[in-house]
């Protein structure tokens, strides 16, 4: 049975959203929506003023009634979850390790293959991240940094969580050694060469970010308050691209951009490789629904290194010398003064421009790519990462995406890479392009895992279909 | 028997015989070995990232197309650089093209770091029994 009204609340670090959903048997249509500032101090009085202004005298701090209005939330507040991820060889057991933290919904801060020297634990120190995901090797093969690296950590001031998911063989071991610290054992990431097991470790993930992030920062007191479990935000929207790519007709090859302030996500939902009779795939096969971030691209904060990273890109849609000048100046200023909108048209067009480089970089790192090799046998194809030719549908999310597509301001993004590469990126070849004008995706998505189905037919219907490549 | 040894299997370079890899992988497995096979078309690097993560005891590379001298060098400093430097190193195949005599590719490929080099023409048993006793010798 569906209440009759649902309310979705999404903390952000500096804004929090939210919306009352007035659920049908195939959809949920939207009645009332609010927006406050993030309390950074204390997040419910946020919450609160939001509960109060969808639903005036629901704000206050009595007794709930959950048969009423059943709450959902999510929270990407402080930076959100920050993880370092520990692995073994960079392209094996660390890229799977950085995966599954994505996939968890994480930011990953830094991540350190074979084994940890004196700085590494000095830079793990200073970073403080919430979780330390430690990996590497299958299960029954390499042991050695596995205990060496669990030496360096049980020495080192980490006070957060570490979650160990490498080769199992060594657990009870690394498990003994970490003793002195806050330490979860999962299933390896990587049980026999090349095979994924990413699952458990993002249920670990997800049950450090339930009994140890949320508490100390208020977010404890609304899950006793409303008995709801909070999930992180990117966690909800890959939540949500699973229910559409699960769910709804001819939605089976697209990607979901999430650009912000300070990073950019990138989401596809396609297999990963297309057996064609001559590719061979090298490497780990990535999963059909991948989630990766970018924390140097980004649209204010990180305006700066978009920029230094956009070049290449900026000159491919014609930027000369003087506008980039220009550019840079701009970049510089915005990333000072996180609020700024753009006040004219010259400042849309950067700001257009830099969502640009953010899509297109972030997309270029999100793909794999293929080269030729000659055999006897003839040409063929050594494809690494995940193929994304088949993607033909991009939606286009966060208040930055959602602004320009309410201007109906055309973003370029390209489907070839803007300089030459040697080996050739499997981007997107021919797309529609969709924007969450509305920016309603993040609150919908809290309900994509107890109501995929619902949740994935109105996300879809409130997308503005706006250009086609 | 006590835990069976960790081996990586492959072909390298550009070489897409799969046939006598499938029986190669095979073989090894069900002669008590713990087989990662790479398949076909592998490459150093790729060679090297599944013996450290396995924490393998041997890689045995495979070439049958003629171009085993040139794909095959410097994978022994290669291993060593990534600190595998006790692992054991075996090849076999068609190695080099045209009519060179055994003792002459044999010669060859130790010089490269090989542990032992083999034609398309050995026992896989006594192959085998050799591997094994090479890791143990190596254990010691």
């Amino acid at each position: 049975m569906i209440p009759q009204k649902i309310i979705c609340v999404d903390i952000g670090s500096t804004y929090t959203k939210g919306a009352v959903f007035n659920p049908t048997e195939d959809r949920f249509n939207v009645s009332a929506r609010a927006v406050v500032p993030t309390t950074v101090n204390y997040l419910p009085d946020g919450f609160y003023k939001v509960l109060e202004a969808l639903i005036p005298g629901s704000g206050s701090k009595q007794a709930y009634d959950k048969a009423e209005f059943p709450v959902f939330f999510s929270s990407s507040a402080k930076g959100g979850l920050k993880i370092a991820v520990i692995g073994l060889v960079p392209e094996m057991s660390l890229n799977i390790a950085r995966l599954a933290a994505f996939s968890a919904g994480a930011r990953v801060c830094a991540a350190f293959p074979y084994r940890l020297g004196k700085a590494n634990i000095a830079q793990i120190e200073s970073l403080a991240p919430d979780i330390l995901l430690f990996c590497g090797g299958t299960d029954g093969g390499n042991e050695r940094y596995a205990l060496e690296n669990s030496k360096m950590i049980a020495a080192s001031k980490f006070a957060g969580t570490i979650i160990y998911a490498g080769n199992n063989f060594v657990a009870d071991e690394v498990a003994e050694t970490l003793s002195n610290k806050d330490i979860v054992v999962t299933e390896n990431v990587m049980p026999d060469f090349g095979k994924l097991n990413i699952e458990p470790v993002r249920d670990a993930i997800r049950k450090v970010f339930l009994e140890k992030i949320i508490s100390g920062k208020g977010l404890d007191e609304l899950v006793k308050k409303f008995e709801t479990l909070p999930v992180p935000t990117p966690l909800a929207v890959f939540n949500l691209a699973k229910a559409i790519g699960e769910n709804v007709k001819d939605w089976d090859n697209f990607a979901i951009i999430d650009m912000g302030g300070a990073t950019t996500d990138f989401y596809s939902y396609t297999n990963a490789f297309h057996y064609d009779g001559e590719t061979v795939m090298k490497g780990i096969l990535e999963p059909i629904l991948k989630r990766t971030v970018e924390g140097d691209l980004g649209m204010r904060v990180s305006a700066e290194s978009t920029y230094e990273t956009g070049t290449d890109y900026f000159g491919s849609i014609g930027f000369d010398e003087s506008k980039l000048n220009e550019l840079k100046n701009y970049t510089l200023k915005v990333s000072e003064s996180p609020e700024y909108l753009p006040e004219n048209e010259k400042e849309k067009m950067f700001d257009r421009s830099l969502a640009g480089a953010c899509i297109y970089h972030s997309l270029l790192r999100h793909a794999g790519t293929i080269e030729e090799v000659f055999t006897i046998k003839g040409r063929i194809w050594a494809q690494i990462g995940k193929d994304l030719r088949k993607i033909n549908k991009i939606i286009g999310t966060g208040g930055y995406l959602a602004a320009m597509g309410r201007n109906n301001e055309k973003i370029i993004i390209p489907s070839e890479p803007s300089t030459p590469c040697e080996k050739i990126p499997l981007l997107p070849q021919k797309f529609t392009y969709h924007a969450d004008n509305t920016y309603i995706l993040p609150l919908l998505a809290n309900l994509a895992e107890k109501y995929p189905k619902q949740c994935a037919v109105t996300a879809i219907e409130s997308l503005i279909n706006e250009q086609q490549n | 028997m006590s835990t069976p040894y960790n081996i990586v299997l492959g072909v390298i370079g550009s070489d897409c015989h799969s046939v006598g890899n499938k029986i190669l992988e095979a073989y090894f497995t069900e002669n008590g070995f713990n087989v990662t096979n790479l398949g076909v078309m592998v490459s150093q690097e790729e060679f090297i990232a599944a013996a450290i993560e396995t924490g393998a005891k041997a890689i045995l590379v495979s070439s049958l197309y003629g171009h085993g001298e040139i794909d095959c060098a410097g994978l022994r400093e290669k291993c060593i650089e990534k600190g595998l430097e006790d692992i054991i190193l075996y090849v076999g195949g068609n190695l080099v093209v045209g009519k060179v005599p055994f003792e002459q590719v044999v010669e060859k490929f130790q010089k490269m770091g090989f542990d032992r080099v083999f034609s398309n023409e050995g026992s896989l048993d006594e192959e085998a029994e050799l591997l094994r006793k090479d890791i143990q010798e190596r254990l010691k």
